[in-house]
């Protein structure tokens, strides 16, 4: 039975399965945070922010995952920081802020199109009714932006969900990595693969028909 | 800071590193794109065909591949590519030991061909019908009607995303690294390796790569090859978000 392999060393499949999981929901959080964040920055009024922001999604978008992920755990421990005492812990951090950081700026640019998507009028309005900036964005743009932004997030977390792979690389004993070992122990790869590869699936294939769904149906409602 | 950890990078010879490695991260690059442009659009066709037999598993494998992470592939294919095709050379009386650049070439290569493809597919429909309804009326054949009146548009239409594909084929070349082929990254962990310096080799690491991507990024932004609908944009964007990879 393909897949079988699962249970002949579920400790290290399972354990990956949830390791992958939990870096994909933590990076998400976090990366819908930082991606808020930036982009308020990037339409603020203030031309520093909106230069800090910019910058932020241009060297964060075109630099590998995989680069910023080493330079998290291998650079910054060089120069002596480390995300926690407890080497595992390090790590697992250490991924979990790497994804977080780097999907945050795809995030921030889905969120700043929502935020220009509003009409200039509703802003305008709300201002000359005497809301600060902050209220405005509060009441009027935050909550006509999320409706638009509900698709494409569940797009990036889905890219998200993949890119956890990355995460071996560090050494965060995730699905790829189960994977890797039970290959080196066993030798039979092909088993190995389809294994974890099944639960890639099971991860991104049902994420990947709820985010058609809520596109068709915010779609209809527009 | 080590003070001591900057003065190294005055030596040409760590330079001549770095550039060897950029230039097999572009090797790397083109090949596969290369490579995939041809599977991608072979498959975008398959799946806009009209017989089931062909539809079904374009599809299949479109959506299967788009849903795996690369690095899953690339590993795949350097564990398990020697032994896919030794039965083929082993015809010729043959034994055949893939090369790790060409396993790193089929993973990056296998992902970017279903992305590629969707996003060929995506130009194609969005096309008014009246196009190839004209073409078939004229009388040009469903592939005459492919070659000449379609895709030419639909792929003009589709250069800015493709340029958006090239940039990620570029990042995703750093995986194959984890493989043992000695793209930039790599090339920088040997040099960090010996030098216990990996803060400041990866920030040069992350530099020549955004130097390239960002040019490429603008580039493709600043191209004028005509508009695409938008709801094909709002595809692309969803295609993009959800299979931009490292």
């Amino acid at each position: 039975m393909p897949g079988g392999i699962i249970f002949e060393f579920p400790e290290l499949f399972l354990t990956g399965l949830w390791l992958t999981i939990q870096i994909s929901v933590l990076g998400l959080i976090g990366a819908i945070v930082i991606g808020t964040l930036v982009a308020l920055a990037r339409v603020s009024p203030l031309v520093p922010l909106r230069w800090i922001g910019g910058a932020y999604v241009e060297f964060f978008r075109n630099t590998p995952l995989i680069v910023q992920l080493f330079f998290w755990f291998l650079g910054l421990g060089a120069l002596g920081f480390r995300f926690s005492t407890d080497t595992f812990e390090s790590i697992f951090r250490a991924a979990a802020t790497g994804m977080a950081l780097y999907h945050g700026a795809y995030v921030a640019e889905v969120v700043r199109g929502g935020l220009l998507g509003v009409d200039r009028g509703q802003v305008e309005a709300a201002r000359s009714l005497g809301l600060s900036y902050l209220q405005m964005v509060r009441y009027v743009q935050l909550p006509q932006t999320v409706r638009s932004v509900i698709p494409p997030l569940g797009n990036i977390g889905i890219a998200l969900v993949k890119n956890t792979s990355l995460a071996s690389t560090i050494g965060v004993a995730e699905l790829l990595y189960a994977a890797e070992i039970v290959e080196s122990r066993t030798f039979r790869a092909e088993e190995a693969f389809i294994a974890a590869t099944m639960l890639f699936l099971l991860l991104t294939i049902p994420l990947g028909i709820i985010v058609n769904e809520l596109e068709r149906r915010l779609l209809v409602a527009r | 800071m080590r003070p001591d950890t900057w003065p190294m990078f005055a030596d040409p010879a760590i330079w001549g590193f770095f550039f060897e490695g950029l230039r097999e991260t572009i090797y790397l690059a083109v090949v596969s794109i290369a490579l995939s442009f041809v599977v991608g659009l072979l498959f975008a066709l398959g799946r806009l065909s009209r017989k089931r037999w062909i539809r079904w598993p374009s599809i299949f494998y479109i959506e299967g591949v788009r849903a795996l992470p690369v690095l899953l592939l690339i590993v795949y294919f350097d564990i398990k590519g020697s032994a896919l095709f030794r039965p083929f050379f082993a015809l010729l009386g043959l034994d055949f030991d893939l090369p790790r650049f060409w396993a790193g070439v089929l993973g990056l290569s296998m992902y970017t061909s279903a992305v590629l493809a969707e996003i060929i597919r995506a130009g194609i429909v969005s096309l008014p019908r009246g196009q190839s309804e004209a073409a078939r009326a004229l009388g040009l054949s469903h592939a005459q009607t492919m070659r000449s009146v379609i895709l030419p548009q639909a792929l003009r239409l589709m250069v800015p995303a493709m340029m958006g594909q090239l940039t990620t084929v570029i990042k995703d070349t750093s995986l194959v690294g984890t493989i043992g082929v000695f793209e930039l990254l790599k090339q920088g962990g040997t040099i960090y390796k010996l030098f216990f310096n990996p803060f400041e080799v990866l920030l040069i690491v992350a530099t020549i790569y955004f130097v390239i991507c960002f040019a490429l990024s603008q580039a493709s932004r600043r191209l004028e090859v005509g508009r695409a609908p938008r709801e094909t944009r709002v595809k692309i964007r969803d295609i993009e978000l959800r299979d931009q990879a490292a």
